[in-house]
């Protein structure tokens, strides 16, 4: 008797599965316009998310990528259904290639004079005909004040023996070989096989002086006292920074990658008014500043950067000096030349 | 001795530091910056975490139910069938299990998108039954072929016929097996990585892909760690329960 009836809880459940699964799955679609935007984990603050979503009656889906060439790889296989994607600049020539973005009606755009192209040189689309500049930053360096208090800012740290084993590389082949190349005077989109290879040198010299190529650890590392000098993003370094005093930013005089995400239609979009007024709504002054001091990255934006908190005009993204920021170049898709870089950069990783 | 501690230390350390950081106040975990529950609070707070879990649990639950469905009745073919065709379909239904990941997720893809259908939960719960599949059929398979054939005709002797034989006999027989099936295709669906990516869609992240592109540019990674240390204690808190549940049926 007891047996039976364990087996009909079971049958029961069995039964009450898909219903459950169902209930969950109704439960989440409410019929309200649903606004779908691919970007950066953690990329807009969740609250102005809300604010948006009450004003225009919608719901916005985040869906996260983690890099740029997983966002393209999905594209390109024909993955569609997305209304507003936030890519990296240097993604900009390949998604215009694919034709996988749309134009943007600036009449929808009324914020559109805040975005304050002085701060962004050499963007691949100045007009602003397909993409609309959301944050800016730099790749730099970071040191330990205690391990290096007379750091001076340039790349050659990388070289100090006081780092040896201690210091960290992005592995990231534009970033690192980027830094290279502008340490020795280079442009860091250069096509010079020569350039590169004096670059590929300079690298395996480096190469064995840190402790390893790395990408995410760094923050923790350098917070903890492991890392004494890391490359990395000047969003992250500043938040670090934010809880540790001993950290301190170093802008290297020879020059910086600069990068920018940019806010595009993705090719498709059924929600144009919606993804227009989302675009909009980030570059309001208002919403700009409290979205900037969320995720410790800069957007350019005028009026947002006169509304925040004044340590947060510290940030290193924006107390370049003009000589220093007109040294600073994007890092630019390169086509077939990126060829040379992918060679360079094997036998770098490879130590030979 | 000393080598069976060592083995726990290697597999659980890992664990350990987990979810000690999970209680660290740190953003980064580099260095221990007092007891903290705040990253726990911040997961309940994180909707889209919040939104993937759910979504990742309703798929498991579809897939487990569709590849038990299927799979029993695709082992039940198998049991009956000889020769040839039977090799042919043991084949073709277990062909998936060994698949790479990348190369069925980069497929099915393609394939949904020449059809024009919209990618979604409906494509992620196909992907995920294919290639749970296989499992199922091999578990119930096997459970079939321990049971002894004589007990079907002895419930056919009795008067069992059709549905109440299947009902009252073969389900309850052959339970062991598809659950279990139904167990590794809940756990195949709820972390995996490479076939969603591929055919998720515009829609709803599962749990997996969300973790996974918060790695590198999330603000507050820690609530990963809460969020893991909290499905670590479930999972052992079932297995506890599993334990206990089969020992009192063996004390029958």
């Amino acid at each position: 008797m007891l047996c039976s009836i364990r087996r009909w809880v079971l049958g029961l459940l069995v039964l009450a599965m898909p219903a459950l699964a169902l209930m969950l799955g109704l439960g989440a679609c409410k019929p309200r316009p649903t606004l779908r935007v691919l970007t950066w984990a953690d990329y807009v603050d969740p609250e102005l998310l809300r604010r948006f979503e009450q004003r225009h009656q919608c719901r916005v889906l985040l869906d996260v990528f983690d890099s740029n060439e997983a966002m393209l790889a999905r594209l390109k296989a024909g993955q569609r259904g997305h209304d507003v994607i936030l890519p990296s600049a240097y993604a900009l020539p390949a998604l215009l290639a694919d034709d996988l973005i749309e134009p943007l009606d600036h009449a929808l755009l009324p914020h559109l004079g805040e975005v304050d192209l002085s701060l962004l040189p050499k963007l691949p689309d100045p007009p602003m005909r397909h993409a609309v500049p959301y944050t800016l930053g730099y790749a730099m360096l970071a040191v330990d004040a205690q391990a290096l208090p007379d750091a001076q800012p340039t790349w050659q740290l990388m070289a100090d023996p006081r780092v040896q084993g201690r210091c960290t590389l992005l592995d990231d082949m534009r970033e690192t070989m980027g830094a290279a190349l502008k340490t020795l005077g280079f442009s860091l989109n250069s096509r010079d096989e020569a350039q590169l290879a004096a670059a590929g040198e300079l690298l395996l010299q480096w190469r064995g002086q840190i402790a390893k190529f790395e990408n995410e650890a760094y923050k923790a590392g350098i917070d903890s006292g492991e890392f004494k000098l890391v490359h990395g993003y000047s969003g992250d370094l500043w938040q670090v920074a934010q809880q540790n005093p001993r950290l301190r930013l170093i802008l290297p005089r020879e020059g910086l990658s600069m990068n920018c995400d940019e806010m595009v239609l993705a090719r498709g979009c059924t929600q144009r008014a919606l993804a227009h007024a989302f675009i909009d709504f980030l570059l309001e002054p208002e919403v700009s500043a409290q979205n900037m001091q969320f995720m410790g990255y800069v957007c350019p934006n005028k009026g947002g950067l006169k509304l925040v908190a004044p340590a947060f005009l510290k940030h290193p993204a924006l107390s370049l000096e003009p000589a220093l920021r007109a040294r600073c170049e994007a890092i630019e898709d390169l086509g077939p030349d990126l060829q040379k870089y992918n060679r360079v950069w094997e036998r770098v990783k490879a130590g030979r | 001795m000393v080598g069976g501690l060592a083995l726990l230390v290697f597999l659980y350390l890992p664990i350990a530091v987990l979810v000690l950081q999970s209680f660290n106040a740190s953003r980064f975990g580099g260095r221990w910056q007092g007891f903290s529950l705040e990253w726990y609070a911040r997961l309940f707070q994180h909707r889209e975490v919040m939104q993937s879990l759910l979504f990742s649990l309703q798929l498991a639950l579809l897939t487990a139910v569709g590849a038990m469905v299927l799979g029993t009745l695709s082992a039940l073919a198998l049991h009956q069938q000889r020769g040839r065709w039977r090799a042919l379909h043991l084949a073709l239904v277990t062909l998936p299990t060994l698949m790479p990941d990348v190369l069925m997720g980069l497929g099915l893809l393609l394939w949904l998108v020449s059809l024009n259908l919209p990618l979604g939960l409906g494509t992620l719960w196909v992907a995920h039954v294919t290639f749970s599949l296989g499992f199922v059929v091999l578990c119930v398979l096997g459970r079939l072929q321990q049971l002894d054939q004589a007990l079907g005709d002895a419930a056919r002797d009795l008067g069992a016929q059709g549905l109440q034989l299947w009902r009252r006999v073969l389900l309850p027989l052959l339970w062991p097996g598809i659950a279990a099936g139904g167990l590794v295709a809940f756990t195949l669906s709820l972390d995996d990585v490479a076939v969603s990516f591929f055919v998720k869609g515009a829609g709803e992240s599962t749990l997996p892909l969300r973790v996974y592109g918060m790695l590198k540019m999330s603000r507050e990674l820690p609530i990963i760690n809460a969020l893991c240390s909290l499905l670590w204690l479930f999972s052992a808190l079932m297995l506890w329960l599993a334990s206990r549940l089969w020992r009192r049926k063996m004390a029958h």
